[in-house]
């Protein structure tokens, strides 16, 4: 071990070695790209290629092996990042939904309020529908509104597009609203602009189909004819709902022969099935004691 | 070992293994950040069986075939390779391990020592841009890799060199009888 012709001929060994290292890098630096060894180098890795992808294809099942353990990892973490993600993005889509649909129901409230004949004398109070009826039997709506805003019973309620209903009962702070599409409902109504009048019936468990009943045989209908609120008005009676207030448009006309009266099919403007933002038309100036609306 | 053509043959087999091996299977398995390298385990079986001299020409040959094979800096590696070659070969020489489990610390050694001198001379020479800290986690997870597959490397290798090494350290040293611990007390403790 301590021979010194042993000792030296590894430390010249050493010396030969790290020198030829330090040559090469030096000459590998000072070349061009079409030097010596970067010839060579281009000649090993030709020289190389086939084994390497032979080697790489035999080796591929282990080197997928240990990669699973990696990738299972990593895709552990991307996937709870990922689910992270998803829960902020479905919030923020529910949300912006949400603004978007509350934003086209303002919208539809005031473009009804700026239409032609919309009735005066009534002053709009938005609110929020906070509960809705479950059934088809029952279509009814619960709204953020009540007599500490004004609400009062029988007062007419829009909804973007046209009417929607009327109040049928008040607390302090909310209101019950039965829809026109309830099958208590019924609406006085006129056929624009033929003038033909008659009662909006519901049919239950069709909220986009309503019945225009009592119009007289004679009276021309057509279909696409706008259907509004007639807001009659006699010594005895007077109806709940102002004159003027878009209902639906006329979508087909029955006529049958032995019947006295046709049978006319209004699509309501309103889309009671997606009523988030609603108006009372509460009246200005002194509450109003109406009655129900009657047949003409 | 002597330099016989066919012990230059079966280093020779070892490095060119270890190269091929590295670039085209454990280069790519990337376990936990990391890959194992096989090249400085190979240099590092290779001295301990054969000897610092051995040692560093392996490491000078490896890192050679492997500069070519990358197209990387030629010299670096064979730079840094001569050197963990030389290192373990003279840590044989003069601690002569025994161990079984030998081949762990050695091989984690000659790794974190490849990896800390590879990346000090890289990036006093060519390395432009800012290192990651990231560079620090994977050369740990190459160690702890490498010291995994160090049994296997080390065990394949000597069986590789065992005809052409002059004496196999560890065989030698199975073939010692322990000491007598039985008969006249005067003879205990005495080899046989």
């Amino acid at each position: 071990m301590f021979d010194k012709k042993v000792v030296r001929r590894r430390r010249a060994a050493l010396a030969i070695f790290i020198t030829l290292s330090i040559v090469m890098l030096t000459a590998y630096f000072g070349e061009s790209s079409g030097g010596a060894f970067h010839t060579l180098q281009r000649g090993a890795q030709e020289a190389f290629a086939p084994i390497e992808t032979g080697t790489g294809r035999a080796l591929k099942p282990f080197r997928d092996f240990f990669g699973w353990f990696g990738d299972t990892r990593k895709a552990k973490g991307e996937n709870e990042n990922l689910r992270d993600e998803v829960e902020e993005l479905r919030k923020r889509v529910a949300q912006s939904s949400t603004a978007e649909q509350d934003a086209r129901q303002l919208r539809g409230l005031v473009d009804l309020q700026k239409t032609d004949g919309f009735p005066e004398g009534t002053e709009p109070l938005a609110a929020r529908v906070i509960a809705r009826s479950p059934t088809v039997w029952y279509s009814t709506v619960k709204i953020d509104k009540g007599s500490g805003d004004g609400v009062r019973e029988d007062q007419p309620v829009i909804a973007a597009g046209g009417l929607a209903g009327k109040v049928t009962s008040v607390t302090g702070g909310a209101a019950e609203v039965t829809l026109i599409t309830d099958g208590s409902s019924a609406v006085s109504a006129q056929i624009m602009p033929s003038g033909a009048n008659g009662i909006v019936k519901p049919e239950v468990g069709k909220p986009r189909d309503l019945l225009l009943d009592f119009v007289q045989r004679g009276r021309r209908v057509t279909e696409g004819a706008t259907v509004v609120t007639s807001g009659f008005t006699s010594d005895r009676v007077e109806s709940l709902f102002p004159r003027g207030v878009p209902i639906g448009r006329v979508s087909r006309v029955d006529i049958d022969e032995v019947d006295l009266y046709q049978r006319v099919h209004i699509e309501p403007f309103a889309d009671m099935r997606r009523l988030d933002i609603v108006e009372v038309l509460t009246r200005k100036g002194e509450p109003q004691e109406a009655a129900e609306v009657v047949a003409p | 070992m002597n330099a016989t053509p066919g012990a230059l043959l079966r280093v020779g087999t070892i490095v060119l293994a270890a190269v091929i091996l590295q670039l085209s299977g454990f280069g790519t398995m990337r376990v936990f950040g990391g890959h194992p390298d096989l090249v400085p385990l190979a240099v590092a079986a290779v001295a301990i069986y054969a000897g610092s001299v051995t040692g560093a020409a392996t490491g000078f040959a490896a890192g050679f075939v492997l500069d070519l094979a990358l197209g990387a800096t030629m010299g670096a590696s064979s730079l840094v390779l001569t050197a963990v070659g030389y290192a373990v070969g003279r840590y044989r020489e003069v601690r002569d391990p025994a161990h079984g489990l030998m081949a762990i610390p050695v091989g984690a050694a000659a790794t974190l020592g490849f990896l800390v001198a590879f990346a000090s001379v890289s990036f006093m020479l060519d390395v432009g841009a800012s290192v990651s800290a990231l560079v620090f986690r994977d050369m740990l997870v190459t160690t702890l890799l490498n010291a995994l597959l160090a049994i296997p490397v080390f065990a394949l290798s000597r069986r590789i060199l065992r005809p052409a090494l002059v004496v196999d350290p560890f065989e030698r040293r199975r073939r010692r009888k322990a000491p007598i611990d039985s008969g006249p007390i005067g003879l205990r403790g005495l080899g046989a």
